[in-house]
């Protein structure tokens, strides 16, 4: 059993950041706009958070200080997305360049800042956020060990995220017409809805929920910040595609990457699967192996909001 | 109205773009400005510190990292720096402007001009930079930490003004291994970056310490599991397979591996496990670091740059560092053991100089061969694919 427990505990540092990211990606793309920035804005948004936690650390408590950082992380990853809105809504460019040229800029921002502060590039941290049990949750039986045990006030934080999505995005009526413009944004323009405001507001939720990802991303993984994420945000977009844009089956498919990468990296500490001698490899390729298969399947009704990626013209109504 | 706002926006981010070029141009620090402005050719030092006639003797070229990476540039600048300031000799660092031999060459070259008689250049990215260098001019000293000169088809050959140093990892690894089975500990691991022939050594020597101290202590089985991530970054992979070991029992992890040593202490700290750092004493970075296995940077530097002030100059030669002339150590002052004594570690310590009964030259560190190959009587390795 403890073993199930230590899987579903290790999962959860995996399959919230991609969740929270991926669902960011979600906002942004239901309103038409491609954000491949999210690895840039995860590394913005971890990296402001943690200088700060670095620096606050010493005269705060240990989770208020979490919970300003999340803040922080928001606030910097609303920043950073509206420079891709900007160029991508405004300036109508192609929304791939933008978001490219935020995932090239945020690694070499977050170094040479850091080394104009710290005259190091790592930024260290001391992890004083985890809750070791949760009290009177924690003492559940099975569920207690599983979900309020060795655990963060993000992963909470995530699942709440989860929920509030899709209300936003299904049951008020801004995410109708967040999605009506990434559907047909003339359509929703000629009943009067600001198409450009309704872009902004999307990418700027992604840029927020990327960049609490990057946070949650760094606090358990490292003790301190080394300016990267490692590719979690361009996982975060399989993600996103994996789940066909929708909440619900972006939580699953974040949990299903999760549990795999848990699995490829911790298998030799778990003696059942140890002992089926597999190896890493194949657990590793599964994610990405289900992706291609799903895609392949799903390619011709996929549920891809129709116009994403065109910039809206008023010209072309 | 959008017309001014674009308008507006387009003006505040010239004015910042402006505001961000000025300031670096005006800062004071030539180190901090030439990170602004990369197109110069190389940056000046911040420490630096002239001779009578502007000339600076001792000179060294960073490699990709910082003067302050906490590793191999900070090490051989501690060593080079002690020596300058004790004989009051000038000495200067150079940034090269990228990661390639010809940046690496005219750092090289400025620093000849610059009056360097001695040019320490650490890390094995200078091993063909150095080839080069030191026909290009052989009035001037080399002293390359970690690598020995070759050229592009790994030709070896050091110049009679070129000293090559290199470190007996599996040495430093020994002590490590030695010192976390004598902790009373039975269940280890090795979590290596790149299987790098340095890395590997590494791993090799933490496998012999610890089969050296099991058979003194009379333990029949001391389990290790063994890994190396591919990387040298902290990963949720690499933290997950930390906490996946801490969980199935293992009590030190010897992190070999850059910001893999990171996640591996972010994995101990969750677990309340153990870390042996690498390279450098990393005992700041978490409470649960217990000793690091080090090299001796600074000490080998300052060692060669003495004798060349000497006239013994060992030019032509490649040199090991090793017990025998502290080229590798564990930052005592700093461990968190409780059994291991200082008197234990001046005693393994006295052997290994001495090779008692050849403990130091049996260490098997071929790198060519797999880890398996190690013939120990109470380490049992398990390779993690």
């Amino acid at each position: 059993m403890n073993t199930l427990y230590f899987l579903v505990q290790q999962t959860m540092y995996f399959s919230i950041p991609l969740l929270i990211v991926a669902l960011g990606g979600m906002f942004s793309e239901r309103s038409g706009v491609v954000n491949i920035a999210l690895e840039g804005i995860m590394i913005m948004g971890a990296f402001s958070s943690i200088l700060f936690i670095s620096v606050f650390q010493t005269v705060l408590p240990g989770q208020p200080v979490l919970l300003l950082a999340i803040l922080i992380a928001a606030a910097t990853g609303v920043i950073i997305s509206l420079a891709h809105a900007y160029a991508s809504i405004n300036m109508k460019a192609d929304q791939v360049i933008s978001g490219t040229a935020i995932n090239m800029f945020a690694p070499a921002f977050a170094i040479y800042v850091a080394r104009m502060i710290r005259t190091v590039q790592q930024i260290p941290f001391v992890n004083q956020f985890r809750i070791e049990k949760v009290p009177v949750l924690g003492n559940i039986p099975v569920i207690g060990p599983m979900l309020f045990q060795n655990t963060y006030i993000t992963t909470y934080l995530g699942f709440a995220i989860l929920i509030v999505s899709w209300m936003v995005l299904y049951k008020t009526r801004f995410g109708l017409r967040l999605r009506s413009c990434g559907e047909h944004p003339q359509a929703a323009d000629s009943v009067g809805i600001n198409v450009y405001r309704m872009r902004y507001a999307g990418v700027a939720i992604s840029g927020a929920l990327a960049g609490i990802g990057g946070l949650v991303f760094v606090i358990p993984t490292s003790t301190n910040f080394n300016a990267t994420v490692a590719g979690y945000g361009f996982l975060a977009l399989a993600v996103l595609i994996f789940g066909q844009w929708k909440p619900s089956k972006i939580l699953m498919a974040a949990f299903f990457f999760g549990l795999m990468k848990t699995i490829a990296s911790a298998y030799s500490g778990i003696p059942v699967l140890a002992a089926m001698k597999i190896p890493n490899d194949i657990y590793k390729m599964i994610p990405y192996v289900a992706t291609l298969v799903v895609l392949a399947f799903t390619s011709k009704n996929s549920q891809a909001p129709r116009a994403e990626g065109i910039p809206y013209d008023k010209g072309g109504r | 109205m959008k017309k001014f706002l674009a308008l507006t926006i387009a003006m505040l981010m010239t004015a910042s773009m402006a505001a961000c070029g000025g300031s670096g141009a005006a800062s004071s620090a030539p180190a901090a400005s030439s990170e602004a402005a990369p197109a110069s050719s190389a940056a000046a030092s911040e420490t630096a510190s002239a001779g009578e006639d502007g000339k600076f003797e001792l000179a060294l070229i960073t490699d990709i990292g910082t003067i302050d990476d906490k590793s191999f540039n900070q090490g051989a600048w501690e060593g080079l720096k002690k020596y300058a300031e004790e004989k009051n000799i000038s000495h200067k660092y150079y940034k090269p402007t990228e990661k390639s031999n010809d940046a690496y060459l005219s750092a090289i070259e400025l620093a000849v001009k610059g009056g360097a008689k001695v040019i320490v250049t650490p890390g094995f990215l200078f091993e063909e930079p150095v080839y080069i260098a030191q026909d290009q001019y052989p009035d001037v000293k080399f002293i390359l930490i970690d690598g020995n000169p070759h050229d592009a088809d790994y030709n070896y050959k050091t110049g009679d003004n070129t000293v090559g140093i290199t470190y007996a990892e599996e040495q430093a690894g020994f002590l490590a291994g030695y010192a976390a089975v004598k902790e009373g500990n039975t269940k280890l691991g090795f979590l290596g970056g790149m299987a790098v022939p340095a890395v590997v050594r590494f791993g090799y020597g933490f496998v012999q310490g610890a089969d050296y101290a099991a058979k003194e202590l009379n333990v029949p089985e001391i389990s290790m599991n063994y890994h190396y991530t591919g990387g040298f970054d902290a990963t949720p992979e690499a933290q997950t397979l930390a906490a996946s070991w801490y969980q199935s029992g293992t009590e030190v992890i010897f992190a070999c591996g850059g910001a893999v040593g990171n996640s591996a202490m972010a994995a101990a700290e969750q677990a309340n496990g153990k870390v042996i750092g690498v390279d450098v004493d990393q005992s700041p970075e978490s409470q649960t670091v217990i000793t690091s296995a080090m090299k001796g940077l600074g000490a080998s530097v300052y060692t060669i740059v003495s004798q060349f002030y000497d006239d013994k100059f060992p030019g032509g030669q490649n040199l090991v560092f090793d017990a025998t002339n502290e080229g590798v150590a564990l930052p005592m002052d700093t461990s968190k053991f409780e059994k291991f004594t200082q008197a234990d570690y001046d005693k393994l310590y006295a052997a290994l100089v001495a090779d008692t009964d050849g403990i130091a030259s049996n260490i098997m560190k071929d790198t060519e061969k797999q880890v398996t190959d190690i013939a120990t009587t109470a380490v049992k390795v398990t390779v993690v694919e």
